[in-house]
């Protein structure tokens, strides 16, 4: 709209584009600006234009970036906040010069707002761990929270707007922060995301048939491309949804949905009359009324009116498809209806949906998935002989066993091959495998006969040459025995690195790491009272009346009659094995170097021996084996260093490390002996080191700790933890640590559990 | 005021202790005990064990004798000691020898919080001798045939220096005991408490959150037992909130972020 109230606001617009043509601007760089600047209130634009009439004195190129900024802080800012930020920024620019004004504005994306914002709003990194961990509650899921401007899921992570300042009190912006939550897990929750498009109506326009999923987008986003007015549908459906989704948390949370009642009705109020909006926009805002109040404000249009009944009657469903059945009902009652669609603004807790992004989450799944399995077929595709081998002489002969008429194989090259249970399920999900190659045992001739992947990939058996380094065995299930001297393992020198990494991390946990050293300190200082002890500092009582009555009994009294306070009593040794293979890359490398620096602090304050000891490598011949802290070491900058250079390098053949580590806790004198291990997942090597074989021995390993006296206890970094590990780790002997931002805090407690 | 104390060995339970039974243990405590095999009854803490317990000494009208074990637990406490009495030394048996004469179920609760040493002595009992060496006096003491060894332990606590031996529990049967479902755990805690059926199905909903968490820094959810407290609360004028919050996220955890989520959580039951 022109404003008219400020007639020399046009007259501003114009002397900037004209400056901006002065600078050689392309006429889109120009409208880019115009709409940037119309794009903001009545009152903020007249004073950005004033503004970027100033700057464009200065140079045209200042303007747009910094539009950019401005609306960057628009965004974030409410409007009063926002109108001291940009008071602010003018002043400097007017008094200070233009190199102030550009560190002012540059400041936005970082941190420069925040003292112009009001305290009582609540911030979504303030309750970020407070969200996650009630998802976590409510659901038994682990999502994560996301930002973005409005909420909605893409069924992994749930998305909720960086601010709330709906309230003044910030205890009731956190309950829509939760409302908002509980909405998105109950989308979750009851599947309405994961509407299955063949159960649609066949009434739909156009509906697709099931042969057409390998090319098209499946699920949700699928149903949406049926309809031609997709945003009018995406709006009726999440409306639909909501009716289902209050039944549904009435009943899981009553008390959350009861104190939504009272906003329901205040956002009710709020909402624009149907009369004032378009025959078609009418009809969406009326299913709002319904959802808010049961009626309509103002006269619902007839086709909305006759289908009342049947929205409200979804409040019952139980079953995503009914609303599907619902939406297209609607939508084809709403074709006639005059006037184009203009979308209200929806109720803020429901949200809304974005079907691509749940339909690139499912697809991102599958992909994985499928890639996994692409790369095992690949593999044996490449094969080059591909006969089993032959008779050995040490070991059981791969037999090949007559085909399964229920089961399903690969057919490859002429050979039948069997999946694992891992690759079979993953078929199964997948509904195919590339390149059909996968056949059923019944289509089969008679009397085949298949052999295993395990048999194909197996490594080579022939002994190679010989390097030094100490030599390990290994346990090879299928054979039910140890391949003897089969690993070199090679204690490696680790480059310390060149960042105060230990220092930086002391300083970010300052806080922590004072509560972590009291608490570790509590547990050394706790005098210990020994009692019936052969020395000490004080009679024991007990001991003493029962030799005294011994004796009268004429029996030899007890000799061990005293009392002794120790303070010394732990005496434990603890040694760390750091996964430092190439997955750990990033992120989780990090998070181990942080969680050690952490642990160091806790286990000096506790007087716990310790040592660091960190394992990757390649092959056989190359497990290399980093000293990061010996026994012996004190925790000096030497050690720091170490810590700070840890870094990723290749795979994971967890075997022979935890053998050594083994013989390394086996010459510490101490009554207990730990090996923790930290790793990131499934122990894989080059070669044959990897599914069932990898966990075989790594399990096989950890039992061979266990008989020389020490206690493994791994933890493990996997967001996808299998079933494998408790097999693997023993039940009771493992962790799953499925964020790794919360493996800091997670290992020193976990050591304290662990030791008291 | 008479008749306040009782020997141990003669504690009947006389009325029918509530207990309702999750997965057939009734039945196979039975069989275990027709065929005098000791029990062990794992599971987490207040999910019922003890109950479990005085349910069926109720059942089979034996004595129960039960014995919490902590640290400084001797084999004297167990077997027996001489004590002086009026310038004379007395035997006194212990709780474990009176269970075996009186032929009573001898509970040995949190078996893993005892002493090695002491853990011991309960070997030959709980295997086909079925008897007791007093060694103080020289004596074997040969089980009566009703005698039956039940110890329970909480396999969820997961420190290394507290463990069940292979050799001392390989000589058990184990009963696996774990929160009941959904539906029972409601009749328990109405039963219970007296307090209505939506309400205890919120509180069951709750508890079943707090076991979500486990694995995210609560080291256990919250048991039936608290449950039940809130319940009682609850069903004394308490305001359900705040019933929750003392009964039951208070006693689980003292870190801070984690109360405030679980009182989220109970604002949104609630």
């Amino acid at each position: 709209m022109p404003d008219t109230s400020q007639p020399n606001s046009e007259h501003l617009m114009e002397e900037i584009i004209k400056n901006m043509r002065l600078d050689f601007f392309e006429n889109e760089e120009i409208i880019a600006v115009i709409d940037a600047i119309d794009s903001f209130d009545r009152h903020l634009r007249q004073k950005v234009l004033a503004l970027c009439f100033a700057l464009s004195h200065a140079s045209s190129s200042l303007v747009s970036n910094t539009l950019k900024r401005i609306s960057t802080a628009a965004q974030k800012l409410e409007p009063e906040e926002m109108e001291r930020w940009f008071d602010d920024a003018a002043d400097i620019l007017e008094s200070q010069g233009i190199d102030p004004f550009i560190d002012f504005v540059a400041k936005v994306p970082e941190d420069g707002l925040e003292p112009f914002m009001e305290p009582e709003r609540l911030r979504l990194r303030e309750v970020t761990g407070l969200l996650e961990t009630y998802l976590m509650g409510i659901s038994g899921l682990d999502l994560t929270i996301g930002t973005d401007s409005e909420p909605y899921t893409d069924t992994d992570t749930v998305y909720l707007p960086p601010v709330l300042s709906r309230s003044r009190v910030p205890q009731e912006n956190l309950l829509l922060y939760v409302l908002m939550a509980a909405h998105k897990w109950g989308q979750i929750a009851c599947g309405t995301l994961m509407v299955d498009l063949h159960e649609a109506p066949p009434e739909g326009p156009g509906t697709s048939g099931p042969e057409d999923d390998e090319a098209g987008p499946r699920g949700i986003e699928a149903l949406f491309r049926q309809f031609p007015e997709r945003a009018f549908a995406v709006d009726l459906f999440s409306l639909l949804e909501a009716f289902m989704l209050d039944s549904f948390l009435r009943k899981e949370l009553p008390g959350l949905m009861s104190k939504a009642e009272g906003l329901k009705a205040e956002i009710f109020s709020e909402r624009p009359r149907l009369e004032d909006l378009s025959e078609k926009s009418a009809f969406a805002e009326g299913i709002y009324h319904y959802y808010l109040s049961g009626n309509s404000k103002g006269t619902a249009p007839e086709a909305l009116a006759k289908m009342r009944d049947k929205i409200l009657s979804l409040r019952g469903a139980t079953d995503p498809n009914e609303i599907v059945g619902v939406l297209f009902a609607a939508y084809d009652a709403a074709k006639e209806l005059k006037g184009d669609y203009k979308p209200q603004r929806p109720v803020f807790f429901l949200g809304t949906i974005k079907p691509e992004r749940v339909s690139r989450r499912l697809e991102a799944k599958r992909e994985e998935a499928m890639k996994k399995l692409e790369g095992v077929i690949t593999k044996l595709m490449n094969m080059p002989d591909f006969e089993p081998r032959r008779h050995r002489s040490d070991g059981p002969a791969v037999r090949a066993k007559p085909v399964r008429k229920d089961e399903e194989y690969l057919a490859i090259k002429g050979k039948i091959v069997a999946l694992d249970e891992e690759i079979n399920s993953r078929i199964k999900e997948l509904g195919g495998v590339p390149g059909g190659v996968l056949v059923k045992g019944s289509d089969v001739e008679s009397g085949s006969t298949y052999v295993t992947l395990k048999d194909l990939t197996d490594e080579e058996d022939e002994p190679q040459a010989k390097g030094a380094g100490v030599k390990y065995d290994e346990w090879d299930y299928k054979r039910g025995d140890y391949k003897r001297q089969w690993c070199s393992l090679f204690e490696v020198e680790i480059q310390p690195g060149e960042e105060p990494f230990v220092e930086l991390v002391r300083k970010r946990h300052g806080g922590y790491i004072a509560a972590l050293r009291k608490r570790f300190e509590i547990i050394r200082t706790v005098p210990k009272m020994l009692r019936r002890q052969k020395d000490g500092d004080c009679i024991d009582i007990d001991a003493a009346v029962e030799a005294f009555s011994d004796m009268r009994a004429g029996l030899s009294p007890e000799e061990a009659l005293f009392v002794r306070t120790d303070r010394q009593e732990r005496n434990i040794a603890v040694l760390f094995l750091i996964d430092m293979s190439g997955s750990t890359k990033g992120w989780i490398n990090d998070a181990e170097k942080e969680a050690l620096v952490l642990m160091c602090e806790a286990l000096e304050a506790l007087g716990d021996r310790y040592a660091i000891y960190g394992f990757s490598g390649m092959s056989r011949t190359r497990c290399e084996y980093y000293k990061i802290k010996s026994f012996d070491e004190p925790y000096l900058d030497s050690v720091k260093g170490r810590i700070a250079g840890i870094a990723p390098k290749d795979y994971t053949r967890m075997g022979a490390p935890i053998r050594h580590s083994a013989s390394i806790l086996n010459i510490v004198e101490a009554k207990t002996k730990l090996l923790i291990t930290l790793s990131d997942g499934k122990p894989e090597d080059w070669g044959a080191y990897k599914g069932d074989y990898g966990i075989e021995d790594t399990r096989k390993a950890l039992i061979e700790a266990r008989e020389r006296g020490i206690h493994p206890f791994c933890i493990t970094i996997d967001k996808e933890a299998g079933s494998y590990l408790s097999h693997m780790y023993g039940e009771t002997n493992y962790i799953v640590i499925d964020e790794i931002r919360k493996l800091p805090n997670r290992i020193t407690e976990i050591y304290r559990r662990l030791t008291i | 005021m008479e008749k306040k104390t009782i020997k141990i060995e003669e504690y009947l339970v006389e009325e029918e202790p509530y207990y309702l039974e999750v997965d057939k243990e009734k039945a196979l405590f039975e069989a275990a005990y027709r065929n005098r095999i000791p029990v062990l009854l794992k599971g987490p803490t207040g999910c019922g064990k003890t109950r479990f317990m005085e349910y069926m000494s109720w059942r089979f009208k034996r004595p129960l004798i039960t014995v919490s074990c902590h640290d400084d637990l001797t084999v004297s406490d167990l077997v027996g000691r001489y004590l002086v009495q009026g310038g004379e030394t007395v035997w006194v048996d212990g709780p474990i020898t009176r269970a075996v004469k009186v032929g009573g179920f001898c509970y040995l609760d949190e078996i893993v919080e005892a002493r090695k040493d002491t853990t011991v002595v309960i070997h030959p009992l709980a295997d086909h001798r079925r008897i007791l060496p007093i060694e103080k006096r020289g004596e074997m003491l040969h089980a009566a045939p009703e005698f039956l060894l039940v110890i329970s332990y909480n396999p969820g606590y997961q420190s290394v220096l507290k463990d069940l031996k292979q050799s001392t529990r390989q000589r058990f049967l184990a009963l696996e005991f774990t929160y009941p479902g959904r539906e029972l755990e409601t009749e328990i805690i109405k039963h219970e408490s007296e307090i209505d059926a939506p309400t205890a199905g919120r509180l069951v909903s709750f508890g079943d959150k707090t076991r979500n968490l486990v694995s995210a820094g609560l080291s256990e959810g919250a048991s039936t037992r608290l449950l039940i407290h809130a319940a009682k609360l609850i069903h004394s004028g308490v305001d359900p909130k705040i019933a929750c919050e003392v009964a039951i996220s208070g006693t689980l955890t003292d870190d801070h972020e984690m109360i405030r989520a679980l009182s989220e959580i109970i604002q949104s039951i609630f």
